[in-house]
């Protein structure tokens, strides 16, 4: 009787483990927000039947690991996440040069990213930083509505806003380098100390201001301008401001990795990934990033790039890992270590 | 239909020390004893004395730090338990709580190779041998103590062993039940012949079932032979004391002449068989109580001593008595004697009485 | 004996290992694949001859990893031993020498030759730059290794170790390898990995420069600078963490016990609650109900007219969410230990004419010391170790573990640092551990002797049982609050904003659907969910075996080094999760052991974590099994393999479900070690619960962990019935059985063992 339960397993086993075999398989690292890697990795399982394992990590996280996997790679498509540390794995050739057919749809922003990484990644999509504020506390607090960077060193704000550590999100590394960029080193710095009175707690993860603004635990929260207007749309009073003196930006990429395992799958991935269709569904997980496909559909309640004041951020200079370092080090003896 | 038979084979120790972890002081101390095939031998000695850890060391629960164990005459030495030819019951009887009567007693023939027909053949008239046929699908929570002890024993008899060992079998029995198991234990010995090494600190109990006693006290052997030589000639104060109650009197040997010994004990002298290694000079003398006989004070060829303490104790009366070397236990079987306490007596010493010890 | 054993030419064990071993070399892939093992997909992906799949002798005669070929000559060694027996001093030695030169040689070049040649610069040096580069060890591998530790340990058996006892050396060695390679190795190559600089030196100066820089260990608190070290800040609220919980535990415990309070079954219940749920839900009711709007910060505001503040951020809400989930654990050790002091020792006090409450102070309490100290330590532990409620509830209140988790996280990426930090945690908490064992000392605080103790336990003193009612009545209350707002939250649609009810979370978490290539899970967490029943279920029997292996060990049998031996293995008691995670990071990253982003990495620091909670389980129950049970069982001629498997196992029902529920709830709930150790493949339902706490969908966070719970239950359930549905009369019936003095106790008593570290 065992040996029958045992032949019996054993066929099942094996027949699981040939099924399993033949289905073919994508490994996606996604460095956005949870819900849009979901619908991305479902929506290219249901348009193709592959079967998408998507993983996701934020995007010095990823950056980190494809590096440590280099000699062993087990991704296939890193997409998502902030330019820099995709420029980064271009630079020291963990990526792999793809030049997709979709490349005429897309925005001189998204090409202009290939381009300086010799087509080993590609703008997907694009994002301002700014900040938001939940207007039922900033009234029942008697505020006045912030609407620039400056506004937010006055003193009335003190305990009101909150902004993440630089020191492990890029996020609040992108509005240090903005304001830097923007001020000249020493008054950037200036505004920084200015600001840290004002701050109420230095977030660890990127876009937690603007949701602990949503749920009403902090007035306003610096972030990027997609996040706040995400909050908006999940039905928070947030109100989203593009600070009147110009601010700074990102774009999300995409790379495939090199000697990725399947590099067929990956390419149809990056294909899909660049077309008007898939990129128009990102406002349905109320993701409010621009598109890089100009043809994609975009909600009403997406920052529109053009009416904004960008500066020119120098993605170079301030994306290297020495600038960075530097930077970094000056925030955490001059800025954060001071009382509040 | 099948049978318990019997396989006895000799156990022999030769030089045998057994030393625990890191302690100093050895739990058996070079130990050399031979039990003979189908003979019932029992340790005997006051808890801590080793007489356990022989045991375990037969069955291979422990293993000596030095010496060698013979088991039919093979070196068993290094031989872990389950490789040795020998069977234990336990003094917690030890039945898997978890399986049938039945079940305990089929485990030990499960792994011994037999046929499945043949492991209940055996485990049957295991049973009926122990007088529990009928009782192999109960549990050994609905036995009574004695029931649970057969079924430990028909347990270890099935498997038909070299050596068959107790560890104090019957000290979770009450005292009437236990009279009546030992005369089992014996019964089944003597039918099959089976080689029995038996552990008890009942000296009684080791009186009453052994071919041989090993009286053990500190470690080592104290003395090895029949149970009418260690009551009656006990070869030093311990076994003389332990076996039965002794009176230790300081005395000294005079002469030794063809094996016989003049003793001076006080005043008095003896005439006594001498003993192996007996020499002149300082000795003891060993008394049972009920060996001295009363007399009237200034009696010949007594011991002169005060009564301090007379009990009647139903079927003899006890006295405590003081002499010159100490305090003397003596019993009088005739319970109507005129001795009372305060009164001056004389001890007398009549021939089997005392015996020469070592010190 | 009529029936003598067959003696075969050469020792089956020798034969079995000697064959494991050559089938690893000969047929298995000797390198990790790609693909699941199990999946076959090699035999067709160009085995024998490929060198991806290639086993070890293909890879020989074709003349690659030639430094493969002397392991396969040492495995054909054993059959020499033809016709020998196993006190033949030739089998022993020859096999020791067999296993002693095959692991050395084994692990050499495994950690020798690398992905990128050699690995060690002393190699290079002697042997100049090697061109070939290899992967991690497979499936080939792992057999040929485990094969020869077996022949080793046969060997040592037949040299007499251990009473010549296959079984048990073999197991001794098992768990010594085991542990050697998941706990110790991992931890060492952290503590190397710390010294390295960011640009792949090795330098002392800069990991001093670390070690002590002021972000860990100021004290500007103190002088009236912002903020205190990360060390300190960890070091405060442990501490207080563990007194606080160590004192509710024992106040629930005496409550229980010795009030004559009638709803302790109620009572037990609603402490397992904390236990089963998955981290951050109990951080994030703590924000709906104290946070700038929570609830009850807002309804204070408005009834004393003051401004709501941001004051549940940082310690205060830690203390809360921390003792909240802790408590129960220090209350199922101290009720253990309560209801362990023997009422005789009180009665006694009390014939002595001491009144109750000295006898409580003077006799009760001292006794209890080794459950107050486990208490403490554990709370300890946890709070370290706990990840979920600073992450949530921190504020600008750092501590060890979330700096360690952004560390590797962040955007620093910066692995010495983590390693650092990690270490400064394991001081921590082995210094606990050490204090501890310090603290208790050499007194003996058994009181429970195993005959019958028919008295009872004294009520405490009115005015001090008021007391404890006040506080355990506050404390009930609070948890439900809790709770029900957990459930609550769960049906919302957007908490604070819009609070009409909906099932929608459940639907976007849980939904299924048909499509054209069948049954599509698309609810967004099937995935995460799947993983973590496979994982959890995998892993709950073999941590419970390892447990109760080395239990077995430690109690019945005595070997040279057994101290050493039982602090191994209790050793990672005192690890946390934060660092356990952290050490296999950096440990199994690389050839020859690659794990990272496999499901047996998951496994493996789940087993290794839970491991010391089967041991304690299984040394507890089984020390209440009388010895002569197994000797008994050996003289019948069972050898101890059969004697564990056929006595002791059945016997172990209590410690087996025991230690099965536990590793198996720490597997669905646990998050600390998780969280560095979840890939794409195999994501973990807590790291899923955190990603969507940072993004702010509470209702699916919770909505999950509501599920959660619910399955947690549930097979809970299932397993009780499966492990301990058999003989559940016989053993009821035992309990009346005065001779046998096993351990019969119904599982519910067993929970003291549902604790350890987080």
């Amino acid at each position: 009787m065992k040996n029958v339960y045992r032949t019996a397993a054993f066929a099942a086993f094996f027949t699981a483990g040939a099924l399993a075999a033949r289905a073919e398989s994508l490994t996606l690292y996604c460095s956005a927000d949870e819900a849009w890697c979901q619908q991305i990795a479902r929506g290219f399982e249901e348009k193709t039947g592959i079967t998408v394992d998507m993983t996701r990590k934020s995007s010095g996280e990823t950056y980190a690991q494809v590096r440590a996997e280099a000699s062993n790679p087990k991704g296939d498509v890193w997409w998502g996440g902030t330019g820099d540390p995709h420029l980064q794995a271009a630079e020291e050739d963990l990526s792999e040069a793809y030049v997709s057919p979709m490349r005429s749809e897309l925005y001189d922003w998204a090409i202009k990213q290939a381009e300086a990484a010799n087509d080993k990644t590609i703008g997907v999509y694009s994002g301002a930083l700014g900040f938001g504020y939940n207007k039922d506390l900033l009234a029942k607090n008697g505020l006045p509505e912030p609407k620039c960077w400056a506004d937010l060193i006055k003193p009335e704000y003190k305990g009101h806003i909150q902004m993440a550590n630089p020191n492990s999100s890029g996020t609040a590394y992108t509005m240090l380098a903005t304001i830097v960029q923007l001020m000249g080193e020493d008054a950037g710095f200036d505004y920084m100390k200015a600001l840290h009175k004002n701050i109420n707690q230095y977030t660890k993860s990127g876009s937690a201001p603007i949701k602990a603004a949503g749920l009403g635990e902090t007035t306003i929260g610096i972030v990027f301008m997609h996040d706040a207007v995400a909050q908006t749309a999940a039905g928070f009073p947030i109100v989203t401001v593009a600070p009147c003196e110009g601010t700074g930006y990102e774009i999300g990429s995409m790379s495939i990795i090199k000697d990725a395992r399947n590099p067929d799958s990956a390419k149809q991935f990056y294909d899909w990934a660049l077309t008007a269709e898939m990129q128009g569904k990102a406002k349905d997980v109320k993701s409010f990033q621009l598109p890089s496909n100009k043809s994609a559909e975009v909600s009403e309640l997406t920052p529109d790039l053009s009416t904004i004041t960008l500066i020119d951020y120098d993605f170079k200079k301030y994306g290297s890992s020495d600038e960075r370092k530097r930077l970094l080090q000056k925030w955490d003896t001059d800025v954060s270590s001071l009382p509040q | 239909m099948a049978e318990i038979k019997s396989n006895a084979a000799s156990v022999e120790f030769r030089g045998v020390t057994k030393i625990y972890g890191r302690s100093k002081v050895p739990a058996v101390n070079d130990i050399s004893l031979h039990i003979e095939a189908g003979k019932l031998v029992t340790l005997l000695g006051p808890s801590g004395c080793g007489k356990t850890t022989t045991l375990r060391m037969i069955a291979g629960l422990e293993m000596a730090t030095s010496g060698q164990i013979l088991i039919g005459g093979a070196d068993v030495t290094r031989l872990p338990a389950t490789d040795r030819d020998v069977s234990m019951v336990f003094q917690s009887y030890a039945l898997f709580p978890h399986m049938t009567v039945d079940e305990n007693v089929r485990y030990g023939l499960r792994f011994s190779g037999f046929p499945k027909k043949e492991v209940i053949e055996r485990a049957r008239a295991g049973l009926e041998l122990v007088g529990l046929s009928g009782y192999g699908d109960r549990l050994p929570s609905q036995l009574s103590g004695g029931q649970q002890q057969r079924v430990a024993v028909a347990r270890a008899l099935v498997l038909e062993p070299q050596v068959l060992l107790f560890d104090e079998p019957l000290s979770n029995l009450d005292a009437k039940l236990r009279r009546h198991v030992r005369e089992e234990i014996r019964d089944i010995q003597q039918k099959l012949g089976l080689t029995v090494v038996y552990v008890t600190h009942d000296q009684e109990e080791a009186l009453a079932v052994s071919d041989r006693i090993i009286v053990m006290n500190n470690a080592v052997i104290a003395q090895d032979g029949t149970p009418r030589d260690l009551y009656d000639a006990p070869a030093n104060a311990f076994v003389a004391d332990f076996i039965g109650e002794a009176n230790i009197f300081p005395c000294t040997i005079e002469s030794i002449e063809n094996g016989v010994a003049s003793v001076r004990l006080g005043a008095l002298t003896i005439s006594l068989p001498g003993r192996g290694g007996s020499t002149p000079g300082p000795a003891k003398l060993a008394v049972r109580p009920g060996r001295i006989v009363l007399h009237p004070a200034g009696a010949a060829d007594t011991l002169p001593g005060t009564i301090q303490k007379a009990t009647y104790v139903g079927s003899h009366l006890e006295f405590m008595i003081e002499t010159e070397f100490g305090e003397a236990f003596v019993t009088a079987p005739d319970v109507d004697a005129p001795f009372k306490a305060g009164q001056t007596v004389g001890l007398g010493f009549p021939p089997r009485g005392p015996v020469l010890i070592g010190n | 004996m009529s029936v003598t054993k067959r003696t075969p030419s050469l020792h089956p064990t020798l034969v079995l290992w000697a064959t494991v071993g050559l089938v690893g070399y000969c047929l298995l892939p000797w390198y990790g694949l790609r693909d699941n093992f199990f999946t076959f997909s090699w035999l067709l992906d160009g085995w024998p001859l490929k060198g991806s799949v290639a086993p070890a002798l293909f890879l020989v005669l074709q003349g690659e990893k030639l430094w493969l070929a002397p392991i396969g000559i040492l495995l054909l060694v054993p059959f020499f031993l033809w016709g020998r027996k196993k006190t033949d001093p030739l089998f022993g030695s020859l096999l020791i020498a067999v296993g002693v030169v095959g692991l050395a040689w084994f692990l050499l070049q495994g950690f020798g030759i690398g992905l990128r040649g050699f690995s060690w610069e002393w190699l290079k040096a002697i042997f100049g730059d090697l061109k070939i580069r290899q992967f991690g060890m497979g499936w080939g591998a792992v057999l040929v290794g485990t094969a020869l530790l077996f022949l080793l340990t046969l060997g040592l058996a037949a040299r007499g170790a251990v009473g010549g006892d296959e079984f048990v050396v073999g197991s001794i060695g098992f768990v010594i390898a085991t542990v050697g390679l998941f706990i110790f190795m991992p931890i060492l190559q952290m503590l190397a990995s710390a010294l390295v600089t960011q640009d792949g030196d090795y330098s002392l100066s800069v990991f001093f420069q670390k070690l002590f820089s002021d972000r860990l260990w100021g004290i500007g608190c103190l002088t009236g600078g912002p903020r205190c070290g990360v060390a300190w800040n960890s070091l405060f609220l442990a501490v207080l963490v563990g007194v606080i919980t160590t004192l509710l535990g024992l106040v629930f415990a005496l409550m229980v016990t010795r009030t004559g309070f009638r709803y302790g079954a109620v009572l037990r219940a609603l402490t397992v609650l904390p236990i089963i749920t998955p981290p951050f839900v109990i951080g994030l009711a703590i924000i709906l109900l104290f946070g700038l709007s929570g609830f009850f910060t807002q309804a204070f505001a408005e009834l004393f007219g003051v401004q709501p503040t941001r004051w549940v951020y940082g310690l205060p809400g830690l203390l809360i969410a921390q003792t909240l989930a802790f408590t129960p654990i220090a209350f199922l050790v101290m009720i253990g230990v309560v209801e362990g002091v023997s009422p005789s020792m009180e009665e006694a006090a009390q014939t002595l004419r001491a009144n109750r409450w000295q006898t409580f102070v003077t006799v009760s309490l001292p006794l209890m010391r080794p459950g107050l100290a486990n208490a403490f330590l554990l709370g300890f532990i946890e709070s370290m170790a706990d990840f979920g409620n600073p992450l949530v509830l921190g504020g600008n209140f750092d501590v060890l573990s979330t700096e360690i988790f952004f560390a590797i996280v962040g955007a620093q990426y910066d692995q010495a640092q983590a390693a650092i930090l990690a270490l400064v945690l394991l001081f921590f908490t082995l210094g606990a551990f050490y204090a501890q064992r310090f603290w208790l000392g050499k007194k003996s605080y058994t009181t429970v002797s195993g005959k019958g103790d028919a008295g009872v336990h004294p009520h405490l003193p009115p005015a001090f049982r008021n007391t404890v009612y006040g506080v355990a009545g506050f404390w009930t209350i609070f948890t439900l609050i809790i709770y029900v707002t957990i459930f609550y939250a769960s049906f919302v649609k957007l908490w604070g904003v819009d609070f009409t009810l909906t099932v929608d979370h459940y639907v976007k978490a849980f939904a299924v659907s048909w499509n054209e290539f069948g049954l599509h899970w698309r609810g967004s967490a099937w995935s995460s969910f799947w993983t973590t029943m496979e994982i959890a279920l995998i892993s709950a029997p073999l941590t419970a075996g390892i447990g109760l292996i080395t239990a077995y060990l430690l109690v019945r049998q005595d070997f040279a080094g057994k101290q050493a031996f039982e602090f191994g293995t209790m050793l990672s008691f005192a690890i946390p999760g934060t660092v356990i995670g952290v050490s296999y990071v950096i440990a199994f990253n690389v050839p020859p052991i690659e794990l990272t982003g496999t499901g047996i990495i998951l496994v493996l620091s789940f087993i290794f974590r839970n491991m010391p909670v089967g041991v304690r389980a299984g040394v507890a129950s089984m020390s209440q099994i009388d010895r002569s049970l197994d000797e008994s069982s050996l003289t019948l001629g069972a050898n101890s393999w059969q004697t564990f498997r056929k006595v002791i196992l059945p016997l172990l029902r209590p410690a087996i479900l025991a230690a099965l529920v536990y590793s198996f709830v720490r597997a669905m709930t646990a998050i600390s070690a998780v969280i560095f150790l979840v890939s794409a493949q195999y994501d973990m339902s807590t790291s899923y619960i955190v990603g969507r706490v940072e993004n702010n969908e509470y209702g699916i966070a919770i909505a999950y962990s509501a599920v959660l719970i619910a399955v947690m239950l549930a097979v809970i359930g299932i397993m009780q019935l499966i492990v301990g549905s058999r003989d559940i009369g016989r053993r009821r019936e035992d309990g009346n059985l005065s001779q046998s003095r096993t351990n019969v106790d119904l599982p519910g008593r067993g929970q003291p063992a549902l604790t350890g570290g987080g």
